[in-house]
């Protein structure tokens, strides 16, 4: 039998960042294929360019045997492509039908003018079709969430009319907020989606995947590692396909790798809780130690990094420095307590684009070059040109603007931006690597090394799990916003990959 | 190590193409980078080359007299309006403010002598806190936060004015020296504002912090996650162009000699219209106060200009609204827009 | 980060909140009424009610066509001048004191017309050109006050067609002519509103317009659409304003943007776009005609008033994006 979609050798680069690798798989009729795989292992740039968002830079997407090419989004609507968003779509302030038909009305609009029976008709029969009582002419806002969800998996299914041929539904992480009987509905609907369509189900929760799926297909660097038959799979399997390869000690440079047990404590987080994100968050560090947290997303591990910084406000719970109970209003108490923070979002938070590599720099400590209140532009640029240096930065000299430096420059700009300032003592890394290459990466590791040899403490929110095993002293898996267990990672017995990922999921 | 490591470590490792990307600045950046700042000046030097020409009476000791008279107040609204542009919002109040602060500086002197010039730039430095206050805390858009404070003081000032001008005559020797002191025959009011532009832009130029606000109008995140407060950097944008707007005030009134609810609203145009043609971008982060300084000479040399080659006065405003869409649409940044409203 | 912002929203009962904004404005008109009948009977005497309703008609059109483009999250700040080139374009082409022209009904569309040439221009200057509606409408609507300045000639062209004098100052069954024809304004604006796409997609763009891009909507039509809707409805004002008074000038406008700004956000559209609606600007209007009606009857200085509407235009912005604070978010 023809597979109703099959995706074959895709291939998608990013500045140079390999996003997916020939990455090919196949949809067969009437079937539910699960896609798994780590943050970072091409779910997301694999769904952009099957929905038209992306367009690939090689390989070939087939739609029942054809060949296609999705300019845009409404190219993949056409095809009979649907999906339902992680982050919901809808537009809160309308109705249920003018979200579902939206940008494709057909009939229902003529000349401008809507024929708003004909509108709620159409889109009862797509709320129908997946036995919802949800009327049409309901605004939005009004809806809860899972109903929302109820709402974008009629508007998926509405690709169908337009196609005229059985779609194919897309579900990105649909049961990441759900819960109990909601999580239920929401099984039930994909049972019954089957008959009348066939479905990709993403999602980072194992078991559900194994639950609902008849295939899965395991991503990882960009590329699929596994197929099997969800009724043969077990956890297990999926865990050592997710995690694939050995990480490399050398990489890594665990050999520098200090033992900490001896050095004083210096932040200690005691049940911090932030409502609906995490709860009862204890935990300590020490000068020089590394403290990675591992979760997938919506574990609440994000939200608790910007937490510690100050960025978002804690529900309760105390964060203690140097045995001093700290209270963070924004981050600029944060910073003069000594904090830094490399963000995740680094061309947004992390660089000040249009200023000059020397200017974000001392963004965080303008009194290292000064006279009093005034610059000292010779001493600027002295020490601006050692970080240059010291850290390799890719610049052709102090006064280039930043935002023209490449992605790994980047990043060690904003290095130096925290490392120039004196009084730096906790240091929070949310994806310190995202994007680099792997040289830029592997600076990134010896310089945390270096700045854990000088007693700095470190909070790391990893890209990868051999990066948050092979950086950390202590391993802090998070799931469902609390810690589920905690980890020692000595130098030389590091826990292995298999063993985070079954807390994580 | 895999083999999708080393294939990019190659890559990584191959110096051209990094050094490349580094060293070539984005495609249409560098022309803009390099020329845009310049075009200002040069637009200047070449309206007054051509006024002279024509006029070739522009250049002498009376015209230079009255360009500079007229130069001050708007230089001065110009410049209090250059801190809240750079940071990326508008004060659209502040010409309101000024007229307000004129009412204020009419009631005050006569009774209080240079105590009310203080307490007169007390008042409107605040009016500038509170609308920054309010534009920082509630996180709401300064263009509609400003309009209101328009109508409210507007309103207030009216009110307490009776909406009539309020001629200014005991104690106006406290102002009176603005408007006659010349120094190298030179009206000592233009010559002041001038110095206060210089004065900025020294300060901005040397200041440990004194490229805040243009961080704060190019990068708001990076600029609040480097522990920068970035309420407080908001808020002194506002209270400085409250602030000159209280000083263009004073000069109004020592030019008039006298004081009015509406005596400064006609020069909110012409004000922001100094800022962008200057070259100060409306989305915040480029800019000072040389360019408003350039932009506030154009102004008052086209003003003169357009008269002397014989236009009907009546064109101003749409001279002026012009200007302010073709320097808008020339000057903006749009990859800095994420969605323009 | 990946949540909803209806988490929060549910705390803080969305039920109450949405009761708030759908019927407080109709409350607290019906609130002012009641005060100022009792404070002063003259206040709901058929001869004060006609004065209300005459008065309410220029606000009522021009914030009815306002509503398209804040719903969309833009501002139109060029309607003094819109207004005042529309006034003296209406006074010049129908019959007149200035010159020869008396196109009549004609003349009165061209005014009208000479209003959706400024949207247009101010929906290109922000779609097009990528200019923050605030300052691209600023600029134009100094264009417009230029305009108007240069036909005005320093002399006020007066209206000399009685039939387009009756516009602005006849009645039809003892009701203002020009309140008939801004409720027609309202009607059409509701139509547009509730029955197409430009109407439509308003709300869509305004609610989330990168949804909106997604699902294939061209975004900067139905923008430049929204400017013009409120281009011409500024251009009707200027022309009503033209017949009321029987004259055309620069400074016809003056207050109407302030009053039909506080009205449109009184009425409870957000200004943040994608809320809101015209009907709710037509109670928006009723309030600030009653209130300016009821503290002239009541003997508060009239200036205070155009004071109070700047802290109610500071006040609903608070207001409304109290909520929606972040630690960490872009505002200019």
């Amino acid at each position: 039998m023809t597979a109703v979609l099959e995706v074959k050798d895709l291939t998608k680069r990013f500045r140079g960042v390999v996003a997916l690798d020939g990455v090919s798989f196949e949809v067969r009729p009437h079937e539910v294929v699960g896609l798994i795989g780590e943050n970072g292992a091409g779910k997301s740039t694999l769904l952009k360019v099957l929905t038209g968002i992306y367009q690939p830079d090689a390989g070939v997407v087939l739609r029942n045997g054809e060949p296609v090419t999705f300019r845009n989004s409404s190219d993949a609507a056409r095809a009979g492509i649907g999906m339902v968003h992680q982050e919901q779509s809808l537009v809160t302030s309308v109705s249920v039908a003018e979200n579902i038909l939206l940008g494709a009305e057909g009939d229902a609009v003529r000349f401008g003018f809507y024929n708003w029976p004909k509108l709620n008709a159409v889109a009862q029969r797509q709320l129908d079709k997946i036995a919802s009582a949800i009327s049409p002419t309901t605004i939005v806002e009004k809806l809860s969430f899972a109903e929302r969800q109820l709402v974008e998996l009629a508007k998926a299914m509405y690709v169908e009319e337009g196609a005229q041929v059985e779609p194919v539904i897309i579900l990105d992480e649909p049961t990441s907020v759900l819960e109990g009987a909601e999580l239920e509905t929401l099984f039930a609907q994909i049972d019954r989606l089957r008959q009348i369509a066939s479905v990709i189900f993403v999602s980072h929760r194992l078991e559900e995947v194994l639950r609902v799926s008849d295939r899965v297909y395991v991503l990882k660097d960009g590329r699929s590692v596994g197929e099997t038959d969800a009724a043969s799979a077990d956890i297990d399997l999926l865990h050592r396909l997710m995690v694939g390869r050995e990480s490399s000690a050398q990489f890594y440079h665990e050999d520098e790798q200090l033992p900490v047990d001896e050095a004083p404590v210096k932040l200690q987080v005691k049940n911090l809780t932030r409502a609906g994100q995490f709860e009862d968050v204890s935990f300590d560090v020490r000068a020089g130690e590394v403290v990675g947290i591992a979760g997938v997303i919506g574990s609440g591990r994000e939200e608790l990094s910007r937490v510690l910084f100050g960025a978002e406000p804690s529900t309760s719970g105390s964060i203690v420095v140097d045995g001093k109970p700290v209270k963070f209003a924004s981050p600029v108490d944060a910073v003069s307590s000594g904090f830094g923070y490399i963000p995740a979002e680094r061309r947004i938070e992390g660089i000040a684009d249009g200023l000059s590599v020397a200017e974000n720099i001392f963004l965080v400590a303008p009194q290292t070059a000064a006279w009093g209140p005034f610059r000292n532009p010779k001493k600027a640029l002295e020490i601006a040109g050692a970080w240059i240096k010291r850290l390799r930065i890719r610049t052709p000299d102090e006064r280039t603007n930043v935002g023209n430096l490449s992605g790994g420059n980047q990043q060690k700009v904003v290095l130096a931006k925290w490392l120039n300032s004196p009084e730096l003592e906790v240091l929070i890394l949310d994806h310190p690597t995202r994007g680099l290459d792997v040289g830029a990466k592997e600076d990134v590791y010896i310089f945390v090394r270096e700045q854990c040899a000088k007693g700095m403490a470190v909070v790391l929110l990893a890209d990868s799990l051999e990066e948050t095993i092979a950086l950390s002293h202590t391993i802090l898996v998070m799931r469902d916003g609390r810690i589920e267990r905690r980890f020692d990672a000595p130098a030389g017995s590091k826990p292995k990959p298999v063993d985070l990922v079954e807390r994580m999921v | 190590m895999t083999l999708m490591n080393r294939r990019t470590d190659e890559a990584a490792a191959d110096p051209s193409t990094a050094a490349l990307r580094a060293i070539v600045p984005a495609t249409g950046r560098s022309w803009r980078d390099r020329l845009t700042p310049l075009i200002p000046l040069v637009v200047l030097i070449a309206l007054v080359l051509v006024i002279t020409i024509k006029q070739p009476n522009f250049l002498s000791l009376y015209s230079m007299r009255g360009l500079l008279e007229s130069v001050a107040p708007l230089l001065l609204l110009a410049l209090g309006q250059m801190f809240v542009i750079l940071t990326g919002g508008i004060d659209l109040a502040f010409a309101a403010v000024a007229s307000f602060g004129t009412v204020l500086l009419a009631l005050w002197i006569p009774d209080m002598g240079p105590g009310g010039i203080v307490l007169a730039l007390l008042v409107t430095s605040l009016i500038g806190f509170v609308n920054g206050f309010v534009v920082a805390k509630a996180q709401v858009p300064s263009f509609i936060v400003t309009l209101g404070a328009l109508g409210l003081y507007s309103g207030i000032g009216l009110w307490i004015s009776g909406a009539s001008t309020i001629r200014l005559s005991e104690g106006y020797d406290v102002v009176g020296w603005l408007a006659d002191l010349r120094i190298a025959q030179l009206p000592a009011s233009g010559l002041l504002a001038i110095v206060i532009a210089v004065v900025i832009a020294v300060l901005m130029g040397t200041l440990r912090r004194g490229r805040a606000l243009h961080a704060l109008g190019l990068a708001e995140p990076a600029v609040l996650m480097s522990g920068i407060s970035t309420v407080r950097l908001r808020i002194l944008a506002f209270t400085l162009s409250g602030l000159f707007s209280g000083l263009a005030a004073v000069m109004l009134v020592a030019l008039q000699r006298s004081g009015g609810p509406s005596l400064a609203d006609s020069m909110q145009l012409p004000a922001i219209a100094a800022v962008v043609i200057g070259g100060t971008a409306i989305t915040g982060g480029v800019g000072g106060a040389m360019k408003t300084l350039v932009g506030a000479l154009i102004i008052v040399v086209l003003r003169v200009g357009l008269s002397a080659v014989g236009v009907d006065p009546a064109w101003e405003q749409v001279f002026y609204g012009a200007v302010i869409v073709a320097a808008v649409a020339l000057t903006i940044d749009r990859s800095r827009l994420r969605s323009i409203k | 980060m990946t949540h909803p912002p209806t988490v929060d929203e549910r705390r803080l009962s969305p039920r109450v909140r949405r009761l708030i904004a759908d019927a407080g404005p109709l409350v607290a008109l019906i609130v002012l009424i009641v005060v100022f009948a009792v404070a002063n009977p003259v206040f709901v005497s058929p001869g004060n009610i006609g004065i209300l309703l005459s008065q309410a008609a220029v606000p009522l059109v021009i914030a009815t066509g306002l509503t398209f483009v804040i719903l969309l999250g833009g501002i139109d700040l060029s309607i003094e001048g819109v207004v005042a080139t529309s006034s003296l374009v209406f006074a010049l082409t129908v019959a007149n004191d200035r010159n020869d022209l008396a196109l009549g009904l004609f003349g009165a569309l061209l005014a009208v017309l000479a209003g959706s040439v400024f949207g247009l221009a101010n929906g290109l200057a922000n779609v097009k050109l990528g200019i923050p509606s605030f300052m691209a409408t600023l600029g134009l609507g100094a264009v417009g006050i230029g305009i108007a300045t240069v036909l005005f000639a320093g002399r006020s062209p007066r209206v000399l067609d009685s039939g387009m004098r009756m516009l602005g100052q006849g009645s039809t069954l003892g009701i203002a002519n020009i309140f008939l024809i801004a409720v027609l304004v309202l009607v059409i604006g509701w139509f547009v509103q509730r029955f197409t796409r430009l109407g439509r997609y308003g709300y869509v763009i305004g609610g989330d317009e990168a949804v909106a891009r997604l699902s294939g909507v061209r975004v900067g039509r139905y923008k430049i659409g929204a400017f013009v809707l409120g281009g011409t409805a500024s251009g009707i004002a200027g022309v009503l304003l033209g017949s009321q008074l029987g004259v055309g000038m620069p400074t016809i406008g003056s207050g109407t943007m302030f009053t039909a700004i506080t009205a449109v956000v009184l009425g409870g559209t957000l200004l943040t776009g994608g809320r809101g609606g015209v009907l709710r600007s037509f109670v928006g209007v009723l309030i600030i005609v009653v209130l300016a009606n009821g503290l002239i009857l009541i003997g508060v200085n009239p200036y205070a008033q155009v004071a109070v509407q700047g802290l109610v235009i500071i006040a609903a912005v608070v207001a409304t994006g109290w909520r929606l604070r972040t630690r960490v978010r872009i505002i200019k």
